[in-house]
């Protein structure tokens, strides 16, 4: 006997957030996590506690758009969508191309990765870098809220029931002259998930440092960044002496905590984290990108 | 089609079936009255059944144990320790305890869950190590020893320059078949009719007649089509079997019983993980005096085809070299753990990543390029096997080394490489070989004394001509190549040779699919039949030929001294791997694979390139990708992405070419092929990683994880 699901599926946003306001419902946008999460054992389908709202084909969700320097992007573009659009920065297009295989590429959206709140979620730790604003949208009206502060924990993120994320924003991502990189190391070439990630991003001026962010996925209940770290770089001048690059990886490595499990160590992690934030630090020259 | 010379490529029989994703797979099928089962297993890995308390079960729904078993309680193999469904004692976690049976999947989780079973827990054997250190108090499986008396080793040892000792590690494999395992008991009243995926029709069937006592006629056995099997389905189905079939005799339904792929990856069989030790005196020159190896095999919880995979393990021991003085030792101990069994390669893989490293480590020592280091050693036509044996037929390796070392321009790379490295400080490329061997079939006298296959050809009044042999196609491409064997004896299209799935009731016991052995053994009956049966073809007549095995002449194998010819024939193979490791991370990046094989003579190329592509992926895979692990005997890696097997982004294209050596007794010079390519992977990029990093490695899978580790202990040594 097949259980009954209630689903929503409705033509416009307004609508959905109506509805979101009346009941407490679970969001699928690809379904490439939700899918997952409540997967049944052989032959039985998920078991999905809430009623379900379908929001992939809100065309409202979908747009790509540059407002001044800020780019702005709809939570439900699938991540071929963002492949495929010339707004999105190469090292997100870059990021993007290391998720699954492009099956889920053609499932798995920007605004799912954010909520699903994997500590290894792909896009998550350049996302930081960028400094990303979450443009989230309930009956009662829109608030921006900054993505480290929207994301809690794994699987936890700042969402009231009756709201939705509709747009990610990246101020001034569309500036000449930043310098960014992006490193998911995976079991394997696809369809795996990232044991470490690093992000790093620096803008200079000349010789002297104007700004540097850094971001580390996998490595803690959350994406790991520190202002406080970043701030001791600001205004040094580039190549950084050796002194100035190990304060920087002691101060990492007493925030950088990450677990053994199936599929790494806490060492490795840590390592390889490490390794890759003093490749970065090491640089002669960053060339803009 | 005719077929001008065999090698040619033809459409394969289940081409459109599976392409189109038509044919119906075990999972796929419904019959009347079908109930599904599912396995209540034992939580903890060792201890004692207390009590059993079933939830109330509703109507239509049963709870199946050891107490519906009409037979004796054990899945009929080698020994007798295999429980179909556990007794007093559980020996591992996720060892079936019972089954529930019912039409609904939800309702039958549910009921698991309700399921309550008290254990008194006892101190369990969860590693290889564990029980090594406790090998005089604990279970060991089979051991077997042969080789040069240890009086001669130690006087030689006496007066040796310099004597190596190295102890190398391999870990798990898992066979990500890509059909789990499954199994269908189709009830009937006098007739218990068992579907599903396998490889060894009659292992199956012998295992049912024991379980369920009865008669030859009340039990049949019929393959379905199967996903890959890898020798994952070439033991453990017969579990599964008599699960199904005691379950179907019990509640008088018919029963199926399907894995999804966790449950799959956790309780079915895996690559016995090994230790090996090696120990060699070397001259001044770093000449070999001397080798003993001891190989020590995780066999999981029961035995099953353990002793049979030491054996392989122990022949291949000396990989394709003419050692001096040679002893070896090998033991299986029993672990609280999932139980190990076949896998393609079938304990040469451990064998050949060890011997391989070794040489190469001792080459190092010795200041010789490696592969130069390793043709000194290399065995020739007529040279004896390390038991006495003999190699007796033409070996090709130098041609094939040769040859690939052009193919791959190996002399220049390594200096190339040599600049490369030297300016770049993150990534590093090395290039790496490994020279190999597989014995074709099955080990010693086991095809003679114990297979003793038959195989028919049935010819129709309207002259179609069908093969009824018990072999399965797993994806090889049997159901291909022995059919283009007929045809071409025979001078008959390809197409109108028949081959259906097996079904015991239809067919004799021409074997299992195992060892190579398909195409050389039962292609060979099937040639001769086909001979035979062309002679003495009546048009408009029902004929029938049946062809027995007949042994070729050998030296007598002796499986308690250790002696004799194990194999009647070997195929050869050689492979280069080019890789970059990065430093920062550990990760390697495949850049070129190479490889050239002799397998006698190729029945299909196409077939041929599938088996090298993919017995290569897997092979280098087992050497630096694929990681399994147990913890506190419970599989840690229960989904694919967390195992990690090779994507099409992981392989790159494998430069493959195969030589010429056709062999008497195989179909039109035929060996065995598809066990070989897997085993050359693992050694040569162990070999081409520590060219890269300039650096030893004791283990494979050589994972990032071990590579970081082994650079931060080397840094530290720097600093010091």
């Amino acid at each position: 006997m097949a259980e009954k699901i209630t689903a929503y599926r409705f033509d416009r946003l307004d609508q959905t957030l109506t509805q979101l306001n009346k009941e407490n419902c679970v969001i699928i946008a690809g379904g490439t996590d939700v899918m997952v999460l409540h997967k049944s054992r052989r032959g039985v389908p998920p078991k999905i506690p809430k009623p379900i709202v379908f929001i992939d084909h809100l065309s409202e969700l979908k747009r790509i758009y540059q407002n001044h320097k800020d780019l702005h992007i709809g939570a439900c573009c699938t991540y071929s969508d963002l492949l495929e659009d010339p707004f999105i920065p190469i090292p997100l297009k870059k990021a993007i191309k290391t998720i699954a295989a492009p099956a889920i590429r053609n499932r798995g959206t920007l605004g799912g990765n954010i909520c699903n709140a994997s500590p290894a979620g792909d896009t998550l730790p350049l996302l930081y870098v960028y400094n990303a604003k979450l443009l989230l949208r309930s009956v009662h009206g829109d608030r921006v809220v900054a993505i480290n502060d929207f994301i809690q924990g794994p699987r936890r993120v700042q969402r009231h029931y009756n709201e939705m994320l509709v747009e990610i924003i990246l101020p001034s991502v569309l500036e000449e002259g930043s310098h960014i990189v992006f490193e998911k190391i995976g079991n394997r070439n696809a369809d795996a998930i990232a044991k470490v990630s690093f992000a790093g991003y620096i803008r200079i001026n000349g010789v002297r440092i104007e700004d540097v962010r850094f971001a580390f996925g996998a490595v803690g209940p959350t994406i790991v960044r520190s202002i406080d770290i970043e701030k001791k770089l600001y205004g040094l001048t580039i190549p950084l002496t050796e002194a100035d690059i190990a304060q920087i990886v002691a101060a990492f490595d007493k925030i950088i905590n990450p677990i053994d499990d199936q599929r790494s160590t806490a060492i490795y992690r840590k390592t390889v984290a490490l390794n890759l934030l003093r490749y970065f630090l090491c640089m002669k020259q960053y060339q803009s990108n | 089609m005719n077929l001008k010379d065999i090698s040619t490529s033809v459409p394969k029989k289940d081409h459109k079936g599976k392409v189109s994703g038509q044919l119906a797979y075990i999972s796929d099928v419904k019959v009347e009255n079908m109930v599904y089962g599912v396995l209540y297993r034992s939580p903890i890995a060792y201890g004692k059944i207390i009590s059993i308390q079933l939830p109330n079960l509703p109507e239509g729904y049963e709870a199946v144990g050891a107490e519906h078993i009409p037979g004796p309680n054990y899945v009929k193999m080698i020994k007798e320790d295999q429980p179909i469904f556990a007794g007093e004692w559980v020996n591992y976690i996720g060892e079936p305890i019972l089954m529930l049976v019912g039409t609904d999947l939800n309702i039958l989780y549910r009921l698991l869950d309700e399921v309550k079973i008290e254990f008194e827990e006892h101190q369990a054997i969860y590693t290889l190590e564990e029980a090594i250190k406790q090998k005089s108090t604990s279970a060991c499986f089979a051991s077997y020893e042969f080789g040069e008396s240890l009086a001669n080793i130690s006087a030689i040892e006496q007066g040796a320059h310099q004597i190596i000792e190295e102890e190398y590690d391999t870990g798990y494999q898992e066979h990500v078949y890509l059909e789990p395992q499954g199994m269908l008991a189709i009830y009937k009243d006098d007739e218990i009719v068992v579907q599903g995926s396998m490889q060894c029709l009659y292992y199956i069937k012998n295992a049912l007649l024991s379980a369920l006592a009865c008669g030859e006629d009340e039990v049949r056995v019929v393959q379905s089509p199967t996903g890959g099997g890898f020798g994952g389905k070439e033991d453990y189905p017969s579990m599964m079997a008599c699960h199904v079939a005691v379950a179907a005799k019990a509640v008088k339904k018919s029963v199926m019983l399907v894995f999804d792929r966790s449950e799959d990856m956790v309780v079915t069989t895996k690559r016995h993980p090994a230790k090996l030790k090696y120990r060699t005196a070397l001259d001044k020159e770093g000449n070999i005096l001397s080798m003993c190896v001891d190989i020590f095999l995780d066999g999981g919880a029961n035995e099953g085809l353990s002793s049979v995979v030491l054996q392989r393990a122990l022949i291949n021991s000396a990989g394709v070299y003419k050692i001096p003085h040679f002893h070896a030792k090998g033991f299986c101990l029993k672990t609280n753990t999932v139980p190990n069994g076949a896998f393609r390669g079938f304990g040469a893989p451990q064998s050949f990543a060890g011997i391989e490293s070794h040489m190469g480590h001792l080459s190092k020592l010795a200041n010789i390029e490696s592969l130069k280091y390793k043709r000194k050693y290399l065995v020739k036509q007529g040279d004896p096997t390390i038991t006495k044996g003999q190699f007796r037929d033409p070996i090709l390796m130098e041609e094939m080394i040769e040859d690939l070392l052009n193919v791959s321009d190996y002399n220049k790379k390594k200096g190339e490489f040599q600049r490369f490295n030297q300016q770049n400080h993150r990534y590093k490329k090395g290039i790496g070989t490994s020279l190999f061997l597989h014995g074709c079939g099955f080990t010693g006298s086991g095809e003679r004394d114990h297979i003793k296959a038959t195989v028919k050809l049935a010819k129709s009044k309207d002259e179609k001509v069908m093969l009824k042999i018990s072999n399965s196609d797993i994806g090889q491409g049997i159901l291909t190549t022995l059919c283009k064997i007929v045809a071409k004896e025979l001078d008959l299209p390809y197409e109108e040779i028949l081959y259906p799935y097996p079904d015991t009731k239809e067919v004799p016991d021409s074997g299992p699919t195992v060892a190579s052995r398909t195409t050389m053994i039962v292609g060979k009956l099937l040639e001769r039949a086909a001979k035979k049966l062309k002679a003495q073809w009546q048009i408009g007549v029902e004929q029938e030929i049946v062809e027995n095995y007949v042994h070729r002449e050998m030296i007598p194998w002796d499986e308690k001294t250790f002696t004799g010819d194990a194999y009647p024939a070997y195929s050869w193979g050689v492979n280069i791997v080019e890789v970059e490791v990065d430093r920062l991370t550990g990760n390697v990046k495949l850049e070129k694979v190479y490889g050239n094989y002799e397998v006698g003579k190729v029945i299909d190329e196409r077939i041929m390139k599938g088996q090298i592509d993919g017995g290569l992926a897997q092979g280098l895979a087992y050497g630096y990708l694929e990681k399994m692990t147990s913890k506190q005997g419970r599989i840690q890696q229960k989904s694919i992405t967390d195992y990690g097997p090779p994507t099409s982004l992981d392989v790159v294209s494998i430069e493959s070419k195969v030589f010429d050596n056709p062999y008497a007794d195989g179909p039109y010079g035929a060996k065995g092929a598809g066990e070989l390519t897997l085993i050359g992977g693992a050694p040569a990029v162990q070999a081409a990683v520590e060219d890269a990093l300039q650096t030893f490695f004791q283990q494979i899978p050589i994972t990032p994880e071990v590579i970081i580790e082994s650079l931060w202990v080397r840094e530290g040594e720097e600093v010091d």
